[in-house]
């Protein structure tokens, strides 16, 4: 006890200087961690979150009940997700490894400043950008085609313009990453494949890709921790959120802020974020220990 | 022949420029296909910018075009006319993202100043206490509860701020920068010259930490400027209301002009007896992203190198 003391007290500057995040956390991030008992308890306004009473696991049975609903949200995200990370991880690396064999290097980076801008729009923002091409009676599209498609109302249609919007929205931030990692690979390697006489095709099979795995497999395992998460600007606004297209548009994410908007369905909600957390929390300790083993230094933790 | 084509080859390699100057035609049809992916990526842009400048008319016959036939200061006039509510949620989102991005960048690079410290014996545990949040987080049900009803705090700018102001990996950029990049040296030279931590810390660390500052920055303020989500739950006063709530409320608000029919004749008639919604929306669009695009340039080597930081643990 009294070296606590002594020691605290001689680090007392290091302990100020960290406090004021410290207490941030405690309250932002720490206590709202406390609130999901409530995934266990019987929600109401009146006797708030410690005093409600338990009800066990009523609400997960409530939860497996209503299958639909829970296995349409689950079933989005996790798809999305793959769908997502799946192609965009593809079009990152192609899009690295075209910018850095272009050898017009001025135009090259031009061209990056541009493509990483959309980045930086707002989803509440990208939707009107999207309603300017898809919408049905002034868009871009259905003037250029002269189609009538009713794109707000078409369901089968919203995994393509979604993933359009986001490839769009991401891309080009996303293979600034891969491109410092090109940026670093040694020149000699390719003045060697040179005199051995392979081709720009062989260079790219043998050098450049080899040297982009382990960035794209920390990339991957790191983004497995967040299956459970969505962009939710891109759910809810993006689709203005619109009821009838909820069938393939609605994940986790945006459920809950439904939920909350309408006041209803608390328990449903609770349960579900639990089960959210905990998937998180599973799926990050699992993708950790698998980058520790092949890649110590990208590891988190 | 054939030795004619080796005396070639190797004639060429003798000659040839490095593989940075060679312009071959697979060249030229790269070059293409990248600027065809940044019309993909710019266009939508661009069409922002006209679109606010587009007539209303010409919008309403013919779509929206990325080069309109007739021009029109009929958008940007309607957003004007919005003036005092447009000028309230500029104030708004400029004072939250300047004092979100201020503050957590002044908290957070303290706080990786902290555990940076080697001899902190408290640092491990203030680290594992940054790493949780990150693996674990009680999602936005349960925050809004807490922040509503038990910190009260429903209407309250400080959820814009509060939220937003510190992340587990900016802290973590912050604290790899100082590990890497700002050596040990100079601190402890500091100390034996009877300098205290403060002084240590705000007179030698953080002016050296500026391009992860910079880069961090940047993105928390873009960051700041873009949320629309926690807005959306927790502000309800127009004078609390950031830019990104009225964007979303544009919509509703042209609406509700053309519609109600309690919307003073006066003010219908500042409007010219019609509302140009398409463009005033993306007018409004524009006013909104308008000030990320002209700062984003300057940034952009900066938060390229923090992004290239963050990827690397120290």
């Amino acid at each position: 006890m009294k070296a606590f003391l002594h020691n605290t007290w001689k680090h007392r500057a290091h302990v100020v200087m960290a406090l004021p995040v410290f207490l941030i956390l405690f309250f932002i991030m720490y206590v709202p961690m406390a609130g999901l008992v409530m995934a266990f308890k019987n929600f109401n306004y009146a006797d708030g979150i410690w005093k409600s009473p338990w009800n066990g696991i009523e609400n997960f049975k409530f939860l497996l009940a209503s299958k639909a609903t829970f296995i349409q949200i689950t079933r989005n995200t996790v798809l999305y997700y793959l769908l997502f990370t799946i192609v965009g991880t593809f079009l990152n690396v192609t899009l690295a490894i075209m910018i850095d064999k272009l050898v017009f290097k001025k135009l090259a980076k031009t061209m990056q400043t541009l493509m990483i801008i959309p980045v930086f729009i707002s989803y509440a923002a990208v939707q009107f950008i999207v309603y300017a091409f898809i919408s049905s009676d002034t868009g871009i599209i259905n003037h250029t085609f002269g189609s009538s498609t009713k794109f707000y109302s078409a369901v089968n249609l919203w995994p393509i313009i979604l993933l359009v919007v986001k490839i769009w929205k991401d891309t080009g931030y996303g293979s600034v990453l891969y491109m410092s990692v090109l940026a670093g690979i040694d020149s000699e390697l390719y003045e060697a494949a040179d005199i051995d006489g392979a081709n720009s095709w062989q260079k790219i099979t043998n050098i450049t890709i080899p040297s982009l795995i382990p960035m794209i497999t920390v990339m991957l395992l790191l983004s497995v921790g967040s299956v459970m998460h969505s962009d939710t600007g891109l759910f809810y606004q993006v689709t203005r959120n619109s009821g009838i297209l909820y069938e393939t548009t609605q994940v986790i994410d945006s459920y809950v802020l439904n939920a909350i908007f309408k006041n209803s369905n608390f328990g449903f909600v609770a349960a579900t974020s639990f089960f959210q957390s905990i998937v998180g929390l599973l799926l990050m300790l699992f993708a950790n220990t698998t980058v520790r083993k092949i890649a110590p230094e990208n590891a988190l933790f | 022949m054939a030795k004619m084509s080796v005396k070639k080859e190797n004639h060429k390699l003798d000659i040839a420029p490095s593989r940075q100057e060679r312009v071959t035609v697979g060249q030229i049809i790269l070059a293409i296909i990248l600027i065809a992916f940044t019309l993909f990526a710019f266009l939508p842009v661009e069409l922002t910018f006209v679109a606010a400048f587009t007539d209303e008319k010409s919008i309403v016959q013919n779509g929206f075009k990325f080069w309109p036939k007739d021009w029109s200061l009929a958008g940007m006039g309607t957003v004007l006319r919005y003036g005092q509510q447009l000028a309230r949620s500029y104030t708004v989102t400029i004072f939250v993202t300047v004092a979100g991005t201020f503050l957590g960048l002044l908290f957070m690079s303290m706080y990786a100043y902290s555990i940076s410290r080697k001899d902190f014996w408290l640092s491990k545990f203030l680290s594992i206490y940054l790493l949780i949040p990150m693996l674990f987080n009680g999602g936005t049900l349960s925050g809004y509860i807490i922040f509503t009803s038990y910190y009260h705090l429903k209407d309250s700018l400080w959820l814009l701020i509060l939220p937003l102001c510190v992340t587990t990996m900016n802290v973590i950029i912050l604290r790899t920068y100082i590990a890497n990049s700002i050596p040990a040296e100079l601190m402890e030279a500091a100390k034996i010259d009877g300098a205290g931590e403060y002084y240590t810390f705000f007179r030698i660390t953080l002016p050296l930490m500026k391009p992860s500052l910079a880069a961090v920055g940047f993105m928390m303020a873009t960051t700041y400027w873009n949320d629309w989500q926690n807005a959306l739950l927790y502000i309800d006063s127009d004078a609390k209301k950031p830019l990104q709530l009225l964007l979303i409320n544009i919509q509703k608000s042209i609406e509700f002009l053309l519609n109600n029919s309690n919307v003073p004749a006066s003010a219908r008639a500042a409007m010219g007896g019609t509302i140009p919604q398409y463009s005033a929306t993306m007018a409004t669009v524009l006013v909104v992203i308008g000030p990320i695009m002209v700062v984003y340039p300057f940034f952009q080597k900066y938060f390229i190198k923090g992004l290239t930081v963050g990827s690397v643990k120290g």
